[in-house]
């Protein structure tokens, strides 16, 4: 079927000579990339190399100084753009879980797809029952944000983003607030995510991860993306002298 | 009757009791002086939650590139002056000279007193506010929530509970501070106690019996307080 070869791959973000400053912080110093639909981008690099900042332009919890951000066919940099209909599609998951402290676990993921007109009460509910299932969680529904672990809360927040039916998920360092016994359970869930197909970027210190999972390992330092490729070849022959001090160390 | 009983019916302490609360029905006094002291603080408190709600929200309000607004400033200023002047003053401007030609002292006291509360919650409220974690701003926005939207569900029901405390507080400082209402010629429970003790030539009666009404109304609205601070507290329990 030579018609399917020419199907263009759908897009579903073009970053495009991003730039972020904090007053004189030059933070983000020109990043260019592109996401396909089901790509798992997993983003490494050293601590104050920009890698939070980039992930929160794509959703404009930071407002970009210079550059374009595409999301499908939508210039969502530009001034016009209804901000809070775009992140509906772009799912968020944060390093300290943000969970609602005045909600059920239950009115946490039902708030927004209700609030915003995307369900009723009643669809928003199974929904949640059904993706709490997928976590194991089902029977935490009633609980408060506090009466959970910190795996528990991140599985709940994933679920929460999830409930919007995103068509992008963000992680920012899902794991790092973690206590060490709780990652995996975490880990696992977004490994289940990747299968489904989702399309997700993900800041994360988790090599394993990004070596099993990721279609795509990005190292970013000084506010450049310095090196991008496929796991295999970035793990085993980093090109970077950078990349290659950065691995060293963690590794 | 009674050996003991007859003795304290004549004593010293009896009689200045009787003096003070039951001669000429005179307990009704203190009630209705209550009754203005009460009537001040409940309209006055809720004017100033009103007031200083809508004054947080000033204080924080930010143009787009972040900078505090004109409304902020206007706030600011506002607290300043309030702060910085004894509300007893307050009280006498706005009595004998901003509405002066007012003929109704209860209007006149709920308004001074509500717009002194309002300086003293717009802090409490706007701290309420900032102490509500900023990831849990960003989650709502993450979601596609709008920014009232995120406020409104969110935001404000943690700062509620950041601010209760403070806001019981201050409104057991707004009743006592209505004491102050003598000076303007107005019956509260102080004023009341004042004018019976110098009716009676006996101040330590009058006087102490004022105070123990304060006191226990001010004990109930604690325990009241604290009541409502636990329920409020459930969502933080383990
Ligand atoms: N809201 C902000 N205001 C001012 N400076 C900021 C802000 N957010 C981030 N920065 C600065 O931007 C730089 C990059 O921060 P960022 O959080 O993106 O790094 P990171 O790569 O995510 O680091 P980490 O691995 O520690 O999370 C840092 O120097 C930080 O101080
Ligand atoms: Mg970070």
């Amino acid at each position: 079927m030579i018609q399917d070869n020419l199907q263009p791959v759908e897009r579903v973000i073009r970053v495009k000579g991003l730039q972020k400053r904090f007053g004189t912080n030059h933070v983000l110093k020109g990043i260019d990339y592109e996401v396909d639909k089901g790509e798992k981008i997993v983003v490494i690099g050293p601590s104050g190399s920009g890698k939070s900042t980039f992930l929160r332009c794509l959703n404009l919890l930071e407002i970009p100084s210079a550059g374009e951000i595409w999301f499908e066919d939508k210039l969502i940099t530009d001034k016009k753009t209804n901000v809070n209909e775009v992140r509906r599609h772009m799912g968020m998951v944060f390093q300290q879980f943000n969970l609602f402290n005045n909600m059920t676990v239950m009115k946490n993921i039902t708030l927004a797809p209700v609030k915003l007109g995307i369900m009723s009460k009643d669809e928003a509910c199974e929904t949640a029952l059904s993706l709490l299932d997928r976590v194991n969680l089902r029977d935490k529904a009633d609980s408060y944000p506090a009466q959970l672990s910190g795996g528990q809360k991140q599985r709940i927040a994933i679920v929460r983003a999830l409930a919007m039916s995103p068509k992008v998920m963000l992680f920012d360092e899902p794991t790092s607030a973690l206590d060490p016994e709780m990652v995996g359970e975490v880990l696992e869930v977004m490994k289940e995510l990747a299968d489904s197909g989702m399309t997700m970027v993900v800041v994360t210190h988790e090599m394993g991860f990004a070596k099993e999972v990721a279609s795509k390992v990005l190292f970013m330092d000084e506010g450049i993306i310095m090196e991008e490729a496929e796991p295999e070849t970035f793990f085993s022959n980093p090109q970077n002298q950078r990349t290659k001090d950065f691995l060293s160390k963690v590794l | 009757m009674n050996f003991y009983a007859l003795g304290f019916l004549q004593s010293d302490f009896y009689q200045k009791f009787r003096n003070a609360f039951i001669v000429s029905d005179r307990y009704k006094l203190y009630f209705e002086g209550l009754g203005v002291t009460l009537k001040i603080t409940v309209f006055a408190g809720l004017l100033g939650l009103l007031i200083g709600t809508a004054v947080a929200f000033m204080k924080l309000s930010k143009t787009r590139n972040g900078k505090p607004t004109v409304l902020s400033y206007i706030a600011q200023v506002y607290t300043d002056i309030i702060r910085g002047t004894p509300s007893v003053l307050q009280l006498m401007i706005m009595y004998f000279v901003v509405m002066a030609s007012s003929k109704n002292p209860t209007l006149v006291a709920v308004l001074s007193f509500g717009i002194n509360s309002g300086a003293y919650v717009s802090e409490i409220v706007r701290a309420g506010i900032l102490a509500v974690d900023k990831g849990q701003e960003e989650a709502g926005r993450s979601l596609g929530l709008s920014s009232r939207t995120t406020m409104l569900n969110i935001i404000i029901p943690q700062a509620i509970k950041n601010a209760l405390p403070p806001l019981g507080n201050e409104f057991i400082v707004l009743m006592k501070e209505t004491a102050i209402v003598g000076y303007v010629g107005m019956t509260d429970l102080t004023r009341i106690a004042n004018k019976i003790s110098t009716r009676t030539y006996e101040a330590f009666m009058p006087l102490i019996g004022a105070a123990v009404i304060y006191f226990i109304i001010i004990k109930l609205l604690t325990i009241g307080l604290g009541y409502l601070e636990r329920r409020l507290r459930k969502s933080d329990s383990r």
